[in-house]
């Protein structure tokens, strides 16, 4: 069984799946986020890979089943709700049994290690959060292979370092990284480059991901998995702008940022329509900001160019 | 005939545009006013006598009368891509700029989308939110891909909640009669605009026609007036001569341009005539249930783009079957990912274009007319 996975929101609960960064397929859509068609791309060109499973919260994600029609391998579109009230979570922790069972029947195997899979995932997210709270004192780079490396393995194989090579340039000014999923560590490899001090993020894979509530293994496993889903930092996928800016307005101000490097992919349009809103708040509160959009318009010499700008005005 | 369908019309706008900066004149509004998506459940709101507003609409109102272009420069300069829908570009432009044709629409005492058609349009109403101090209430459709039973549960829960939500707002209780009858309204409508499209294929009709007609199955579905008005219309139309068979028939797949006079390409289609459209399906909901709460779910949840892709390519290739075309314009519209990807599997001559429906720079005339001679050679 080698599902790939799209993003955090598929329940790592349930099974294994690998989880997708980035890949450099033959599918080119237009106007079309870069990240998903290279995961279709996958999906259709590599042999190893036998499924597909991707959330439906954007409009590249949500229209990537069409693409994948006459693939012939296993095919899951997830729904997250737009919504974290008690009626979402229900409905979401159905949505779980369900992804459960589409699994179990299309491998005929048993998925009978959920509670053992939960604690791993509660266990593994500890050290994540031990680690991002060093963060200022560590090399972002490293954390952020470190974190796309684990996040590629079977549950049972993810180790979790205690320790990670030090910041390189401790001493720079300091810089959160908001954004969509990255495929690497190129670009922030040119901002610690610029000597500039990354002190937190708030990326899918890191900081959004650990960020979900520990998943009690007493009562309903599935509503207790998707009450957690549905609990942490929101994307802006989730619909709730408000609640991001308040909580990143926290977290920029407790890590005395003073600027912000807001990287997405072109055509995330989530994201696109965050980033008005978020750089108002950075407006409000005096802290600068950067937008880099990848597989857009801007080479690699010319984010270079803009991340050495950007820590020159800092 | 004409008259009475032209009067209908007017009678129509006049009503939606009446709190409108343009023609408001300082007027307050008297209901409370709720800036929607364009697959939002109005009924509930008309029947609690409630204002709805749609900004995508007036964003292809804005692009017909050839200012979007200073619009969505505005927008950017706010920091809003241009990557994004240009409706949203548009309509925020008009809102930063403080102008529009028809002037402001009523400021909103709440804002509600739905992503049964994309997702786009819930982060637009985010954004909107960030803008204005009211409720935000974003209405979660699964769609077909779910199962039947838990999203109805889910989606009636929403449904509900919006009801409380809106009487509360709006001091008004909802009545349980005066929905059923809107919704029947609702019906009525689609059913008579039906019989409009019907036309398409045999008649002698400009699409134009049905891609500024279709507005007000959007805007003024539950209204009666609305039914009334498609039967006046196929009345009228029903009168023109007969498709001239000596012209291809072609399948006009995507949105109408809102900038173009025609809304279509007319000017590289000579030996064409436009014979069917999925656009103008796209409000033609299926109210089918047991009691409003069934009917209102089956409307909003399996709308077209909410539908599986099987679904939607079957109902694709029963729209262009019903069109007798014998190739297709397929568009791909930078503001809108969803609505090509079943163009993938139609079996007929096409040709694909990349446009936007409201950003007129987007589209290379030369490169178009390049690729529509590439489909005359095809033919």
């Amino acid at each position: 069984m080698n599902i790939l996975s799209l993003s955090g929101f598929i329940p790592e609960q349930i099974c294994d799946t690998i989880r997708f960064f980035g890949y450099e397929g033959q599918q080119r859509i237009s106007h079309y986020c870069r990240y998903a068609s290279d995961y279709i791309s996958q999906i259709l060109e590599d042999p190893e890979i036998d499924g597909a499973v991707f959330p439906r919260t954007c409009d590249s994600s949500r229209t990537i089943a069409s693409y994948l029609e006459e693939c012939g391998k296993f095919v899951y579109p997830f729904h997250i709700p737009a919504r974290q009230d008690r009626a979402a979570v229900s409905f979401l922790a159905d949505s779980i049994r369900r992804y459960k069972t589409a699994v179990e029947q299309h491998y005929g195997t048993g998925l009978t290690d959920i509670p053992e899979r939960t604690s791993l995932v509660n266990e593994r997210n500890r050290k994540f959060r031990r680690l991002y709270a060093r963060l200022p004192e560590l090399s972002y780079s490293a954390y952020l292979d470190m974190l796309h490396g684990i996040l590629r393995k079977p549950l049972r194989e993810q180790r979790v370092p205690d320790d990670l090579p030090p910041c390189p340039c401790p001493g720079g000014p300091k810089v959160f990284i908001a954004g969509s999923t990255q495929t690497g560590s190129g670009i922030v490899r040119q901002i610690e480059a610029a000597s500039l001090h990354i002190v937190g993020d708030r990326l899918p894979e890191s900081h959004r991901l650990f960020s979900a509530p520990e998943v009690p293994l007493e009562g309903d496993i599935f509503e207790n998995i998707a009450l957690s889903m549905l609990s942490a930092m929101p994307s802006p996928s989730q619909d709730d702008f408000s609640r991001i800016l308040r909580e990143d307005r926290k977290e920029l101000l407790r890590r005395q940022v003073q600027g912000v490097i807001f990287i997405t992919q072109k055509y995330c349009e989530p994201y696109d329509y965050l980033f008005p809103a978020y750089r108002e708040m950075l407006d409000g509160l005096g802290i600068k900001s950067l937008r880099i959009t990848v597989s857009g318009s801007q080479s690699e010499n010319e984010m270079a160019l803009a991340v050495e700008t950007f820590a020159d005005m800092l | 005939m004409a008259q009475l369908y032209l009067q209908l019309q007017a009678k129509l706008m006049r009503e939606y545009y009446r709190d409108f900066s343009k023609y408001a004149k300082g007027r307050l509004p008297e209901k409370k006013a709720a800036w929607v998506t364009a697959f939002t459940p109005v009924e509930i709101l008309e029947a609690l006598d409630m204002e709805y507003i749609y900004p995508e609409s007036y964003a292809a109102v804005i692009a017909a009368s050839g200012k979007e272009q200073d619009l969505l420069r505005e927008s950017e300069k706010g920091g809003l891509c241009r990557d994004c829908c240009a409706y949203s570009g548009c309509y925020n432009g008009a809102l930063s700029a403080g102008t529009a044709p028809r002037g402001l629409p009523p400021r909103p005492d709440v804002l509600i989308a739905t992503n049964n058609q994309c997702n786009t349009l819930p982060g637009w109403w985010n954004l909107l939110a960030q803008e204005y101090d009211v409720p935000l209430i974003v209405l979660d459709y699964p769609g077909e891909g779910a199962d039947r039973e838990q999203a109805f549960s889910y989606v009636t829960a929403q449904h509900r909640e919006l009801i409380a939500r809106m009487e509360e707002l709006s001091g008004n209780r909802l009545d349980d009669g005066r929905l059923e009858r809107l919704i029947q309204n609702s019906r009525d409508s689609v059913a008579a605009w039906k019989k409009v499209v019907g036309l398409l294929p045999e008649k002698d009709i400009e699409p134009t026609v049905l891609f500024d007609g279709i507005s007000y199955l959007i805007t003024s579905r539950c209204k009666p007036e609305t039914a009334e008005f498609y039967t006046a219309m196929y009345e009228y139309y029903a009168a023109s001569p007969e498709a001239d068979r000596g012209r291809k028939p072609v399948f006009w797949l995507g949105y109408p341009l809102w900038y173009h006079p025609q809304r279509y390409l007319k000017e590289l289609l000579p030996d064409y005539r436009v014979s069917g459209s999925n656009y103008v399906t796209w409000w033609s909901l299926d109210y089918d249930g047991d009691g409003p709460m069934e009917q209102l779910f089956t409307a909003y949840n399996y709308t077209f783009l909410n539908l599986s892709a099987k679904t939607k390519r079957e109902r694709l290739q029963g729209c262009i079957e019903k069109s007798g075309a014998k190739a297709a314009v397929s568009l791909r519209n930078k503001s809108c990912k969803c609505d090509f990807v079943s163009a993938r599997y139609i079996e007929l001559p096409q040709v694909e274009l990349e446009i936007d429906m409201i950003d007129r720079e987007y589209l290379d005339m030369g490169r178009a007319g390049e690729r529509m001679d590439i489909l005359r050679e095809i033919l």
